[in-house]
């Protein structure tokens, strides 16, 4: 006698009840009230369970269980997979050779090429000898204490991943500025990928793919970095002031002539912070990608957790703070000098 | 001092009354694997209904809960320990008589090993044997899936390929970053019916749900397995994997104050084959460990109420008739 029971016989649906299969496995409140001998009636109205499916069935067998939910799901997902790997497969083909290329360039390239390399482009890029000095030193640091190879997999792990969620990104937030229905039904999307914790969607995707393939941690950087981009872009040009606008439209500038001219220069500030933060969340998702067998100072950090060794894990995970000041420092001083251009 | 007198006045004459509920409170660890929930949870009901214990949960994992113990003293019970991932740490505690282990919690053990799945296994009988997979490599995918870094098994199976050689045979080692992308790869590969080979460990529910084959990997010489179970070790040897013992260990602390529940738990004993059982059970019918354990408490009532001092079988005898 469940607490139910009489709502079934009311809507007349005693007979499609009854024909239903046993109800699921018996539940450990079930066993402590059998050891006390008592059956399961609540006594009052304070232990009124809530209608859910799992209180509905026991009133009636024919009712599903919430599990039968998640076992159709499951059911479901393996039922369309092979479709959806055909689709998604060679759509996502490219990030492996992006990433394979990335770590092999970097690895097989000898070192006195590849530290004096990088150092030219930091300078280029922020025109300081002093930030300079300060990325030559902290990559001399990593490299001696043997952890070069490893942060040098991080490192182009992370130059593809930011470089493909900028190409990625900013189209998106451009479109997404333009249209106030499309930023409607982007934003949750993107509320979504900073909270769904990545393993629920790592998982399948190991059904779809490979699991030796090295996109699958490349997509879970992707979505998960590729977020501040999107925002910040479309922030940047819907923050562009108005009256610059109308001056544009004035000299009658054509939709284009606008975007190239007008507003991408006007929000670049902002896509540039956009940036630096895509490129400091991919840096964060290193440890949860060498889960999904990403190469790099995550495995290092795994290995430290994993075996309690302390002393590998804090030197990895300096390592890995130490990277993440010099792409902070970098782009921040590659912004810097984008305002102080827009200034004059 | 009166105050203090009348206090073990009361607690002297609580004694007799509480000889029927004589169990306080007592921390049990959970791990995060399948048949650690459902040891877990019968041993929380026994103890709970049997032996009147207050019991905490401690949801954790080997390292964590042996460096517990180790630090803090709690919690009181780890169940489920394999002494192969546990390692060193845990035998210094035992030496330091901080912990006693009380009983083997699966018997004969926790089987470890290199495996294929079982079509594949009847399709191309001959790659039972590591020979026969080393001369076919195209046959099992040209992958081998191995332990995840840090893990125990992981300086084994890296000393065995060594050891054989296995790279030179034409199969790529693929080192997986975790348990999980361990467990679907399997999964993925039997639901497409594809070659797989690699190791993976049980009873579990993936090796309960899926039929897989053991890769032969010649004899089982203990002092070679002890070998290789060091980092880059000289001129590891081949030996397949012996059953892994898992325990049950208390803290002495605990062993002297609750002496009737640690007799208890030290004959808390699954046989492997019915732990496979019931996860097979779990997967098939999407249960709960919780659900799994009152599904062993209610088939098995023989074989638990032989762990059971005579109060106890008094107090669960509802549930054991």
């Amino acid at each position: 006698m469940a607490t139910y029971d009489s709502l079934f016989s009311s809507l007349g649906l005693e007979q499609w009840c009854s024909e239903g299969k046993s109800s699921g496995p018996m539940s450990m409140a079930d066993l402590l009230n059998k050891n006390k001998g008592e059956s399961a009636e609540p006594a009052s109205i304070w232990e009124l369970p809530f209608p859910s499916m799992d209180a509905l069935n026991e009133s009636c067998a024919a009712f599903p269980q919430s599990r039968e939910l998640t076992k159709g799901l499951e059911q479901g997902f393996l039922a369309i997979k092979d479709s959806l790997s055909l689709v998604l497969d060679p759509l996502t083909q490219p990030l492996s050779w992006f990433l394979d290329g990335a770590l092999y360039g970097m690895l097989n390239t000898p070192w006195w090429i590849v530290i004096p390399l990088l150092l030219a482009v930091v300078y280029v890029v922020t025109k300081s000898w002093k930030l300079m000095l300060f990325v030559g030193g902290s990559i001399v640091l990593l490299a001696f204490i043997d952890h070069y190879d490893y942060a040098m997999q991080t490192l182009a792990i992370i130059f593809v991943c930011a470089f493909l969620c900028v190409l990625l990104g900013v189209p998106i937030g451009i479109a997404m500025a333009r249209s106030n229905s499309l930023q409607r039904m982007i934003i949750p999307v993107l509320d979504m990928l900073q909270t769904l914790p990545p393993f629920v969607y790592l998982i399948p995707l190991i059904f779809l793919f490979s699991v030796t393939e090295s996109k699958l941690y490349g997509i879970a950087i992707i979505l998960y970095a590729i977020v501040p981009v999107i925002r910040l872009t479309n922030l940047g040009i819907r923050l562009v002031d108005k009256d610059v606008i109308e001056a544009a439209d004035a000299f009658g500038m054509t939709p284009r002539q606008k975007l190239y001219k007008v507003q991408i220069p006007l929000a670049l500030p902002n896509i540039m912070a956009g940036v630096n933060q895509t490129i400091m969340m991919s840096l964060a998702m290193v440890v949860i990608a060498s889960l999904v067998s990403a190469p790099g100072l995550g495995v290092l950090v795994l290995r430290g957790i994993r075996n309690l060794e302390l002393g590998v894990g804090l030197v990895s995970g300096l390592g890995i703070v130490i990277l993440a000041v010099i792409l902070d420092r970098v782009t921040k001083a590659s912004l810097a000098r984008i305002n102080v251009s827009q200034k004059q | 001092m009166r105050k203090l007198k009348s206090a073990a006045l009361l607690c002297a004459l609580s004694i007799p009354v509480a000889a029927q509920a004589n169990c306080g409170e007592v921390s049990i660890t959970e791990m995060n694997w399948a048949s650690n929930t459902v040891v877990t949870n019968v041993a929380t009901f026994i103890m709970e209904q049997g032996y009147g214990c207050d019991v905490t949960i401690v949801p954790s994992d080997t390292v964590p809960a042996v460096t517990s113990v180790a630090e803090n003293g709690e919690p009181d019970i780890v169940t489920e320990l394999w002494l192969n991932s546990a390692g060193e740490a845990y035998l210094r505690l035992e030496e330091q008589g901080k912990v006693e282990r009380l009983g083997k919690v699966l018997d004969p053990g926790g089987v470890e090993g290199w495996w294929i799945p079982t079509y594949l296994a009847e399709e191309h009988p001959e790659l039972k044997t590591i020979e026969g997979v080393m001369a076919n490599p195209e046959l099992v995918g040209g992958t081998f899936n191995n332990c995840p870094d840090g893990w125990g098994c992981r300086v084994v199976s890296d000393n065995l390929i060594r050891a054989l050689d296995l790279e030179e045979s034409g199969i790529d080692v693929f080192n997986h970053g975790s348990g999980e992308t361990l467990a679907s790869s399997m999964a993925s590969a039997v639901q497409n019916e594809e070659p797989w080979f690699g190791y993976y460990w049980g009873p579990t529910v993936p090796l309960g749900k899926y039929d897989m084959t053991r890769v032969d990997l010649g004899e089982i010489k203990p002092d070679v397995h002890q070998k290789n179970q060091t980092q880059d070790v000289d001129n590891p040897g081949v030996s397949d994997f012996p059953a892994a013992t898992i325990l049950t260990s208390v803290t002495t602390d605990f062993k002297e104050r609750e002496p009737e529940v640690a007799d208890m738990l030290s004959k808390l004993t699954f046989k492997t084959e019915t732990m496979s059982g019931i996860l097979a059970w779990m997967d098939a019918n999407n249960a709960s460990g919780e659900e799994a354990a009152v599904y062993y408490l209610t088939n098995n009532s023989d074989e638990w109420s032989t762990w059971l001092n005579d109060s106890a079988r008094e107090r669960l005898a509802n549930v054991l008739n």
